[in-house]
């Protein structure tokens, strides 16, 4: 059975202008690619967000500058909200185009929670620094939270799981005090990373507290290391909180030709990690699971991950070669080669001389974050 | 950040009158380890738990002290105290020097406060932690006046926010310097300050990393 693919062409609206790294081109590219490969998806159009969806998250004091901002009005309390910054500059349109991408996770978690699907593939959204009331990072709403909300509001316990390279702050801050939202990022450390959170330290509040998990890698943390943290940390929590349905941040920013952080993931690591998420959603959420997209902004590097995670969910063949008019269009496009594989070559970065110790620092960083949790989980 | 901006008031006291026993008490349940000792309302010693629990054992020079003994007997005296509008770091330099865990802080000769080791910590995380969404940045920069004021320059002519700077000297004639900034994308920006000549700790370049 094939997984359902949420998609729009509004998504393309949410769009920061030529000079930002945010940009709707990995959605082409991602989308002429897996046309190319010969498995264009069937879409299922989405139902944009009402103001009442996002308010189930946000405040009416930001929703309402948002809304003033996509209108080209000006108020000089902008910045307090993360609005007009270098990140997050104003577009005209900027409430509709956010709401698209909410829409689209929040259909993908209504097609779970009415029982139509079990696995939804959201092409888009992942805004996850998003906040209440702080648009932050590229996000201005964060979708992955109204999807959250909505599920936990039909009485579902939520796991959400973030392997963006950045830690999901909005999320985890939006959710920190609630007992049926568990939260797992895995990310480069805030001490070198923005958004500077997602210490092990940060375990939750009240009722939410043991339930909110961190994974703060060192910077130059390669594949196999990553691989072992994530089971280390992740297993155990899946396995104690047996969520209902997990909500998936599939950011591809942790590889290493992204240009915004310092993780050094290649597209093995990924060719291993999607079918393991698999397994644990098979295995620990009744087989229920909402994936979107994320932060990713080496356009080939994110467009042949997203496709390793479409190919994954509809169970299909990998090939050997990316077609070649693919990438000769890009390349010519973006004005230099492209990875002629899906697999990463080996050997595709120099070696690290601090291996060894970013090895043992990361298996101490997973192990400190579930004793700290542990005590908790009863 | 000074005095009056880290320390807890309104303070706890005891009177010199006060047993061993009692303020022993006070100190268990309130969850803290210093108490002001007061005479007819003023400052006039200190007291801790750790006081109280040397001279009532049978470590104490002389033998122990029952525990019904007046505070005043005990207390340590004369106090070191602190000004509410001294800087913080102050507060931080007397108590490493005289190796104490609290500092009574006087308005005049009115107590008004208490700053404790914890307090301090308190400040330091005020100092260097992270209250809004931010990237890091690092440069080195020489020893010399503007030096700072051209790398915020550089930072306000991107629209990029200082959320927090923390410089401290590093070797002969350089400075480095640790700004938390309103970005995710602090390696475009670290591109340019390079180009322009700065010395960027961080990010670190990375060859295999394009823009």
């Amino acid at each position: 059975m094939s997984v359902p693919v949420v998609y729009s062409p509004q998504y393309k609206l949410y769009n920061f202008g030529p000079q930002h790294p945010f940009s709707p081109v990995r959605l082409e590219m991602l989308l002429d690619l897996l046309e190319q490969l010969g498995h264009p998806p069937q879409f299922v159009e989405p139902t944009q967000a009402t103001r009442e969806d996002v308010r189930s998250v946000h405040l009416e004091s930001f929703v309402r500058r948002v809304e003033a901002a996509g209108r080209g009005e000006y108020s000089p309390d902008f910045d307090h909200y993360g609005i007009g910054t270098a990140d997050t500059p104003i577009f005209l349109g900027m409430d509709e185009a956010a709401r698209w991408l909410v829409g689209g996770t929040l259909t993908a978690a209504r097609m779970i929670s009415s029982g139509q699907a079990r696995e939804v593939l959201q092409l888009g959204g992942g805004l996850h620094h998003a906040q209440k009331d702080l648009a932050s990072g590229f996000c201005v709403y964060n979708d992955l939270s109204v999807a959250i909300r909505h599920l936990a509001d039909q009485g579902l316990r939520v796991a959400y799981l973030d392997i963006d390279v950045h830690h999901g702050d909005g999320v985890q801050w939006i959710h920190y005090d609630e007992p049926n939202v568990l939260t797992f990022s895995i990310h480069e450390s805030g001490r070198y990373l923005y958004p500077g959170t997602g210490h092990t330290h940060e375990i939750g509040k009240a009722e939410g507290t043991g339930r909110k998990l961190n994974i703060p890698l060192e910077p130059f943390t390669e594949d196999e290391s990553y691989l072992e943290v994530l089971q280390m940390g992740l297993e155990p929590a899946l396995h104690w909180f047996r969520p209902d349905v997990m909500v998936i941040q599939c950011g591809a920013d942790p590889h290493y030709l992204d240009p915004l952080a310092e993780i050094l993931l290649t597209t093995r690591a990924y060719a291993k990690i999607f079918p393991l998420l698999r397994q644990y959603v098979a295995e620990f959420s009744g087989g229920k699971a909402v994936y979107t997209l994320g932060g990713g902004y080496s356009l080939d590097a994110s467009s042949r991950i997203w496709a390793m995670l479409y190919l994954t969910l509809q169970g299909l063949p990998w090939p050997d070669h990316l077609p070649e008019p693919w990438l000769r269009h890009w390349g010519t496009q973006l004005g230099h080669l492209l990875t002629h594989t899906l697999l990463d070559p080996e050997g595709c970065y120099p070696e690290i001389p601090r291996k060894p110790e970013i090895e043992r620092r990361n298996r101490q960083v997973a192990q400190r974050m579930l004793e700290s949790v542990r005590p908790y989980w009863n | 950040m000074l005095i009056k901006d880290v320390m807890n008031s309104p303070v706890l006291t005891v009177d010199v009158l006060v047993t061993l026993e009692a303020a022993y008490h006070i100190m268990l349940q309130r969850n803290i380890r210093h108490i002001p000792v007061t005479y007819e309302g003023r400052l006039a010693g200190m007291i801790t738990d750790r006081d109280i629990r040397l001279v009532t054992s049978p470590f104490a020079a002389g033998g122990a002290k029952p525990i019904d003994t007046p505070v005043g007997e005990v207390m340590a005296r004369p106090v070191v105290t602190g000004d509410p509008l001294d800087p913080v770091e102050e507060a931080a330099r007397v108590m490493r020097q005289r190796k104490i865990g609290a500092l009574p802080i006087l308005d005049g000769d009115v107590l008004v406060g208490i700053v404790t080791g914890i307090d301090l910590l308190d400040a330091l995380l005020r100092l260097t932690g992270v209250q809004r969404p931010s990237g890091r940045l690092e440069v080195c920069l020489d020893d010399r006046p503007g030096e700072l004021a051209r790398l915020s320059g550089e930072l306000a002519r991107h629209n990029i926010n200082i959320h927090s700077m923390l410089t401290y000297p590093c070797g002969e004639a350089t400075v480095t310097t640790v700004v938390r900034i309103g970005t995710l994308d602090v390696r475009k920006l670290a591109h340019d300050l390079r180009q322009q000549g700065y010395d960027v700790r961080w990010p670190p370049q990375i060859p295999s990393k394009s823009l």
